[in-house]
């Protein structure tokens, strides 16, 4: 195993970078990797934000199902004392819970059999200013966890808002070690989780509204070390391409295309950062995530297709080397950010033949679907047929099909775009139910018009360069503010919506599903709901002290079923309510989009606990008493 | 009849133009080499250095982020030995 890695890694000059350190990390990852992989399996457990590796957020509990759905009500509930928006959910491990805020990203530790008593708490101070230099409200999308070994014990991973990332003893909450990923000064920070492949916490960056160069990191998990570092722009070895880079679709583009898709320089500040969700097939040892919208946001200042932003990637995961990357949306005119969740399945395709396969609903308003063994495209279907930029994409070349009467340039605005900036789809955690063959979506129904404008980029300022008017798509009411939101069930292979319904607000969180028969999500406005996973009717919901952001996750203790969601409202749909603006193009579009928001609810944040009949810990009164 | 003519001349040149226009814009799909398909728009420039559309942004700008960069990387390395040879994190 180990010869084949260090084998591997000398091949690639590029990666030499610490290979060394790769090669000491190997011996002992297998172990740890594979006891992730079983703690995965296990539905006491939920052990990353995605549930497991392949980020299908699908539980096989079914103690809570659509017979007794009814019957949820409140077990016990936490509050995080912090406001703005929660996105994310917490993890659990065994009987203890680690739960999340947005900045100034507090983080504690509670025993499952007593949450009412925090075991541990990390409150980092940081540089306030690192709020002034987030894009859209101060999130978090959550925490990662790695299982220890016998050098070295289990971690909670954490990042923060100023561009840290931090290791804590998951049992004591000490700092084990804290490295920099990114400088406020120059616009990096972080709101993504971390992500754990055997020994390395691979960790995004943000900030591309500030002209952010996108980049990913691995780090030695028992060191703080860096391993390797690829960027999304510039020359191919910063970029780290694989020497068989796309050689399955060379019709992608190969080499060097990270500076001649830009003119000059422009590559430096040309975004592409990496802020969303990832997965990793531990047979195929790559990982897959997205990266995100060039920058600026005006097309005009940056002639060329703009690579490789706007990519799903597959990353071997020792080295980071690509070896492919399909991007999009070349040359971007819209924000549609890439960096959206990637759920892996196995299915059959069209021609009876199993395949590995990827889904990724992006914020163009398509969802994809790859083979994410070699990266050919197998569909890419509209996520609602409203979506306009775009006629079709052809599958033979990749390539979208523009309207070039959707297009945006300097000196015109640019209406009725869908979707909007926000994309039919954002940073929502959705789920892939494996017996249903359905992907539950949560959606966003929104268009936009679009103006661009000039201004010239200064390290650490916004460089956005449009003025966005977002509001809800042709099938809400646009005069109301309402309809902005959507929930799908989709088959990938068939391209068939089994169901949809409308929502009044953005499906921000995502969704979750269980081998119950159910569809759990939050709503803006403050709801948990669940639908019948088969035909989307409405079983239950109940209404949350403030608007939902996060998705639901859910777990075992004690014999018992519980789905927890984190409420919070905030981030970028939010943030005319939490920044109280008016101006409905402020916002970066959304004020205007989600005007309607503050009637329907207001700040708040935690989480809150459910289960059938609202059993808990606490149902033993005892629990949590005064001792003598 | 002669006014006839011209308004249908009209129109025709009008609708030329509108097609033509449409056909000429950029729809992504014609491709220089493979991964590099982009086009100006029509009335925009294929390089955007010297026209009115030229940011014109500081060198000493564009290069913050790699000095950025570069300096994180040199202190974490340093915490990273000190780590390796006391044991205990020093930030």
């Amino acid at each position: 195993m180990r010869e084949k890695k260090l084998s591997r890694l000398s091949k690639t000059g590029s990666a030499a970078l610490v290979s060394s350190v790769i090669g000491m990390m190997t011996v002992g990852a297998a172990f740890a990797n594979d006891k992730l992989v079983e703690l995965q399996k296990d539905e006491a457990n939920w052990v990353m934000q995605g549930k497991n590796y392949s980020a299908d957020h699908y539980s096989t509990s079914k103690q809570i199902n659509k017979k007794n759905v009814s019957k949820l009500a409140p077990s016990w509930t936490f509050s995080t004392g912090v406001l703005s928006g929660h996105e994310g959910a917490p993890l659990v491990i065994g009987d203890m819970m680690y739960i999340h805020s947005p900045f100034p990203n507090n983080t504690f530790a509670i025993n499952l059999k007593d949450p009412g008593t925090i075991v541990w708490e990390h409150k980092p101070k940081q540089d306030p200013a690192a709020r002034a230099v987030a894009c859209c409200d101060v999130v978090n999308r959550g925490l990662a966890y790695w299982p220890g070994d016998d050098k070295t014990p289990a971690m909670i991973l954490k990042s923060q808002l100023d561009g840290h990332v931090v290791a804590l003893n998951a049992e004591t909450g000490e700092v084990h070690w804290q490295v920099e990923n990114g400088d406020i000064s120059v616009g990096q920070t972080q709101t993504q989780a971390p992500f754990v492949v055997k020994d390395l916490v691979i960790q995004g960056s943000s900030g591309a509204e500030l002209g952010v160069r996108g980049y990913v990191t691995a780090f030695d998990i028992h060191t703080g070390e860096m391993v390797w570092r690829w960027y999304a722009t510039g020359p191919d070895d910063e970029i780290g391409l694989a020497k068989d880079f796309n050689s399955a679709n060379p019709h992608y583009g190969q080499k060097d295309l990270g500076l001649k898709t830009w003119e000059d320089d422009a590559w430096k500040i040309g975004g592409g950062t990496n802020w969303g969700w990832y997965a990793y097939d531990p047979d195929l040892e790559m990982f897959y995530y997205g990266s995100g919208n060039p920058a600026p946001w005006n097309e005009t200042m940056r002639p060329g297709d703009n690579k490789w932003t706007m990519t799903i990637w597959g990353r071997d995961a020792d080295t980071g080397l690509a070896k492919f990357g399909y991007q999009k949306t070349p040359h971007d005119e819209w924000d549609y950010a890439g960096v959206n969740v990637m759920m892996l399945s196995e299915q059959k395709d069209k021609s009876g033949k199993m395949r590995k396969l990827l889904t990724h609903p992006d914020r163009n308003g398509i969802i994809y679907t790859l083979d994410r063994e070699t990266g050919d495209l197998v569909s890419a279907d509209k996520m609602d047929d409203t979506a306009n930029w775009v006629k079709k994409v052809d599958l033979e070349t990749g390539l979208p099909i523009r309207d070039p009467e959707f297009s945006t340039r300097m000196g015109h605005r640019s209406r009725d775009i869908c979707p909007s900036a926000m994309g039919f789809h954002n940073q929502g955690m959705d789920s892939y139910d494996p017996e249903r063959q359905n992907f539950y979506l949560g959606i966003n129904h929104l268009c936009m018009d679009w103006e661009p404008f000039m201004l010239p980029y200064r390290a650490g300022q916004f460089f956005v360069g449009a003025n966005v008017w977002s509001y809800p798509g042709p099938k809400g009411d646009r005069q109301r503010g309402i309809g902005s939101g959507q929930v799908k069930a989709y088959n990938a292979i068939t391209g068939e919506f089994a169901w949809e319904k409308m929502e009044k607000f953005s499906i921000w969180g995502g969704t979750m599903a269980t081998a119950g028969g159910l569809v759990f999500y939050g709503t803006l406005d403050g709801f948990i709901k669940a639908r019948d996973a088969d035909n989307g009717d409405l079983l239950w919901k109940f209404k949350l002290p403030s608007g939902a952001i996060g998705h639901p996750m859910t777990y075992t203790n004690n014999g018992i079923q519980y789905v927890a969601i984190n409420y919070g409202v905030g981030g970028w749909p939010a943030v005319g309510l939490v920044f109280d603006l008016n101006d409905p193009s402020a916002g970066l579009g959304a004020v205007g989009a989600f005007k309607e928001l503050a009637r329907n609810t207001q700040m708040g944040g935690g989480l809150m606990v459910f289960a059938l009949d609202g059993k808990g810990p606490y149902d033993d009164l005892s629990v949590g008493e005064y001792e003598m | 009849m002669k006014k006839i003519k011209t308004l249908a001349v009209t129109g025709a040149t009008a609708l030329l133009l509108t097609f033509g226009m449409s056909a000429m814009a950029y729809d992504g799909t014609k491709c220089k080499a493979s991964g590099n398909c982009w086009e100006a728009k029509p009335g925009f420039p294929e390089k955007i250095k010297g026209s009115k559309y030229d940011p014109k942004h500081s060198q000493a700008e564009l290069d913050k982020q790699t000095s950025a960069m570069e300096a994180m990387e040199a202190r974490n390395a340093k915490r990273v030995e000190n780590f390796k040879k006391t044991g205990k994190w020093s930030y």
